[in-house]
């Protein structure tokens, strides 16, 4: 793992504004993206992340930065 | 034996523990009505009648920001007085006074308003948290507002007591941070409830126990306003505090300037007053150039949150470092997120900087056209006080609880999930309020349906709008749930010996880097007299020669059970003397 | 006091953008011409409006070639008049003040937003270049029907404008042998003169009457029928001044033959 699970889940909690935002910002610039495109969107930024965060960084595993 | 708080001060704890178990009482109820209006107005469910719906708003309004906030700041504002002065109270039996006083009085409050939802009474407050005259209240209702501010009168003399009685043992040692913070924002406090008392005692309550027949409903407003404005910066303090003194040392670093810190509070205590006015930027009977200088003092208001903002994310970088931390952005790796007390406050620091620009769009006097009252400023201080404020305090309890009851935390996986879901829900109901508000939906309404005409939205729909802020008040309410979890399983817990010890962050700068002159407590409260009297005494002096101290004859309008009646008769007498005298068989066509 | 470099940039930046806000926000007042809703009217007292001389009579009204006032009173839980109409390419004030509680007066999705208080009366003066519908709604909470509490605002075209008001006073029932009078109240709301003809239609027989009416004033005139012509019995009226048109019918009774204190319409 590149990041600890409760920074993952921080960075996926992070999505959530970000994608509801975009929806906002890119109105303005006329691309209007229905509920279910923003959704499937969203989904796709999860995975991505999980794919970035959980792929094998050289064969380190996880260092998870408890406290 | 650990060196938990309620090791060291077993009798304080207990205050302590008192003050935050009544302000989760609050918060629960509150939590509850939230979520029933938030249903109702959004229309996916609604099992009450419309006419309720206000006192439900006001009973969520009152329990969370008077009750929820402010029991839970004096509970850390006893610990920060008694932790950084390293002495007790100084007679438990006065606190356990003031504390009572509290108590009682929002009780009175609180059964004020929930008498309302019942016939079996005439008692009903449906006035909202701002009451505005000529809607009438129980006098029950501002009696308990009364005695709920003595109250905290009392602890702040409490807090002051402790401080004198460590000055004369120490008198060449600097103010310790914490208490330097209490004591400043105590002082803003004593300042900012005279308008409130003024208003209730000399109106309100006489105007509702029929000593008097009128108020003037403008002079009630603006003094309210002169409480209302300033008492978000006592919310909103403790917070600050909790993000100087404790997230520094949750994020395992020092606090970056302890000069700075002190500079801050300043400024809330000189500024937060003067300023109530800009809550007013679009009433009749206020001038112009009032409105000009209350827009220029809040705008000066950002500094000090700007200044937070910088030395919080640099006390951050220095923990994050001291921890391993390394690039420009890599640091960020190196927090504790694994920490619900962290990444709870950092989560809440970050939707307060959103908050921020959405405030700065209310400041701006005549921007404030397009937001005034609509569903735009309730996003704005869901962000605020419903997060930066309630999520800090939700966020920092897991690190106190332990402390006051000698316990370890339930769960620190719910704990965490807690803080992350009010991040999420929040984000999705402020966003659609914020734009709802732009669309000139208004706030506080039971149906923002109406028959005439519908609100345009510019993206998506307003139905999607509402979708949104009821899957953000769901959200929101199971955060609350995990949170209570949290607490009651705390509760239960075993006692603990191997809880971390009390204390809060050092600092890297520290203050004998301050002027001495930041100490000076008088100094400063002088210029925030004279900065209020400034502000206050021509806006004040012109409406009571407008509209006199007593205003104009106006009909009370009492919200009691049967307020409805009431409301008919007035439409009655208001339609009778409309269609008086020669009107009678106007026919008023307008082509 | 010992403040690290960025925190002093920092410092700088944060005062900047503070002063920029503050310039921002001037430039809307003086440069755009944003006037905030202030003290510079009177105040009035709010159980007496109905003998208010604006407020008596809530209407919109010429006062310039292109420019109205508007006088709007909010009450629990409406707005008079309502709906408020307008002409396009209009200049209009507002005088907006509450009859009971404080309410707020907001033309939805414009930034037509004012507080309407017990005692003040809030201006502000807005300029529509065209034709639409708003809905106005109150915005500030003020009783239990406050989500009732809504208005209509119609721009309409220049054409389809108008300013006057008709009002019709006739007996429902005279003896015979009496006179019907049959009264009909013009009021001009605009700045020029109005030059009209009333026409009434009773039974077989048609009145026709001239009427003037100065710009910002009402005239009346008084119809007289002679009852004997028209006979016992009920019959139709109609009273028509340009495009007002009101209809009714006239009862003719003999008191004698009936055991009714009739003649009167009050009630």
């Amino acid at each position: 793992m590149r990041i600890s699970k409760a920074a993952l889940l921080v960075v996926i909690a992070f999505t959530v504004p970000i994608l509801v935002e975009l929806r906002t910002v890119l109105a303005w610039v006329n691309v209007e993206l229905t509920v279910l495109e923003s959704v499937t969107l969203g989904v796709a930024m999860i995975l991505a992340i999980l794919v970035w965060a959980l792929w094998p960084e050289n064969g380190e595993s996880g260092h998870s930065s408890t406290r | 034996m650990s060196n938990a708080y309620i090791d060291e001060f077993p009798a304080e704890a207990r205050i302590v523990r008192a003050a935050f178990y009544s302000s989760f009482l609050a918060l629960a109820l509150g939590g509850v009505f939230g979520i029933i209006q938030t249903l109702h107005r959004t229309d996916f469910l609604r099992f009450m009648d419309s006419v309720d719906y206000y006192t439900v708003l006001t009973a969520h309004g009152v329990f969370l920001v008077i009750s929820f906030t402010i029991f839970f700041l004096v509970g850390i504002f006893t610990w920060a007085i008694t932790t950084s002065l390293d002495r007790g109270l100084e007679d438990i039996r006065f606190s356990w006074g003031w504390y009572s006083l509290m108590a009682v009085g929002i009780t009175l409050t609180g059964v004020a308003i929930l008498a309302g939802f019942t016939d079996a009474t005439d008692i009903s407050a449906s006035v909202l948290f701002t009451f505005y005259a000529p809607l009438q209240a129980h006098p029950m209702f501002y009696l308990g507002l009364v005695l709920f501010v003595v109250g905290t009168w009392l602890a702040g003399a409490d807090w002051f007591r402790s401080w004198l009685a460590w000055k004369a043992e120490n008198p060449d040692e600097r103010i310790p941070l914490p208490t330097f913070m209490v004591l400043t924002t105590m002082l803003m406090w004593y300042i900012a409830t005279l308008g409130v008392a003024v208003a209730i005692l000399a109106f309100l309550l006489p105007w509702s126990l029929g000593w008097i027949d009128t108020v003037n409903p403008l002079l009630t407003r603006t003094l309210f306003w002169f409480f209302g404005h300033p008492v978000v910066y006592f919310w909103l303090m403790p917070a600050y505090m909790m993000w100087y003194v404790m997230l520094p040392k949750i994020s395992g670093g020092k606090l970056f300037s302890d000069p700075l810190a002190r500079v801050v509070f300043v400024l809330f205590l000189v500024l937060s007053v003067p300023t109530g006015i800009h809550h007013q930027y679009l009433d009749p009977g206020i001038a112009e150039g009032f409105k000009f200088i209350a827009m220029t003092n809040t705008m000066f208001l950002l500094l000090p949150s700007l200044l937070t903002a910088f030395t919080v994310v640099a006390s951050m970088e220095h923990g994050a470092r001291q921890r391993g931390g390394e690039g420009y952005l890599g640091w960020l790796k190196a927090l504790p997120w694994r920490d619900p007390v962290f990444t709870g406050m950092a989560l809440a620091g970050l939707m307060f900087a959103a908050a921020g620009f959405s405030g700065m769009i209310n400041a701006g006097m005549n921007i404030n056209y397009l937001v005034h009252n609509t569903f735009w400023v309730v996003g704005h201080f869901h962000l605020t006080v419903g997060t930066a404020v309630a999520l800090t305090f939700m966020a920092v309890t897991y690190w106190f609880l332990p402390q006051v009851t000698g316990r370890a935390l339930w769960n620190r996986s719910v704990a965490l999930g807690q803080v992350v879901l009010w991040f999420i829900g929040m984000t999705f109901m402020s966003n659609a309020m914020h734009r709802g508000g732009l669309l000139g939906i208004p706030r506080r309404t039971a149906e923002p349906q109406y028959e005439g005409f519908e609100f345009e939205a510019a993206v998506g729909s307003v139905a999607e709008l509402d979708a949104q802020i009821a899957l953000g008040g769901v959200l929101l309410t199971l955060s609350l749930v995990l949170f209570f979890a949290n607490v009651i399983g705390t509760a239960l817990n075993g006692k603990s010996d191997s809880l971390p010890a009390n204390g809060y962050a050092e600092t890297l700068s520290g203050p004998e880097d301050a002027p001495l002159v930041l100490d000076n407590l008088k100094l400063w409260t002088a210029i925030a007299v004279v900065l209020v009297i400034f502000a206050y005494t021509f806006p004040l002096l012109s409406i009571i020669e407008r509209g006199g101290l007593f205003g104009p004859e106006v009909i009370p309008f009492p919200l009691t059970l049967e307020s409805v009646t009431t409301v008919g008769i007035a439409l009655e007498t208001a339609a009778t003397e409309t269609v008086d005298g020669a009107t009678l068989a106007l026919v008023g066509v307008i082509r | 006091m010992n403040i690290h470099t960025y925190e002093k940039l920092w410092l700088v930046a944060a005062m900047l953008l503070i002063v920029t806000f503050i310039a921002t926000i001037t430039y809307g007042s003086v440069g755009l011409g944003i006037a905030m809703v202030g003290d510079q009217q009177p105040t009035v007292e709010p159980t007496e409006l109905s003998d208010d001389e604006r407020f008596g009579d809530p209407r919109v009204e010429q006062v310039g070639e292109n420019e109205y006032e508007a006088y709007v009173v909010a009450q629990t839980f409406r707005y008079q008049p309502d709906p408020i109409e307008v002409p396009e390419d209009s200049q209009v004030t507002f005088y907006v003040t509450a009859r009971d509680v404080i309410h707020s007066f907001s033309i939805v999705g414009t930034n037509v937003n004012t507080m309407a208080i017990p005692g003040e009366i809030a201006e502000m003066t807005v300029e529509f270049d065209e034709v639409g519908e708003y809905g106005v709604v109150c915005n500030e909470y003020c009783g239990p029907g406050h989500h009732d509490m809504e208005g209509e605002l119609h721009v309409v075209p220049a054409e389809e404008f108008d300013l006057v008001d008709h009002s019709v006073d006739t007996p429902t029932e005279v003896e015979p042998d009496d006179e019907a009078e049959f009264t009909v109240e013009v009021r001009n709301r605009q700045l020029d003169d109005l030059e009209t003809t009333v026409v009434l239609e009773v039974g077989d027989e048609t009145f026709e009457e001239e009427l003037v009416v100065a710009g910002g004033e009402t005239a009346e005139t008084t119809i007289v029928v002679d009852t004997a012509d028209l006979g016992e019995g009920d019959h139709d009226w109609t009273i028509t001044v340009d495009e007002f048109e009101e209809a009714g019918t006239l009862s003719v009774v003999d008191p004698d033959a009936e055991d009714d204190d009739g003649g009167d319409d009050d009630e």
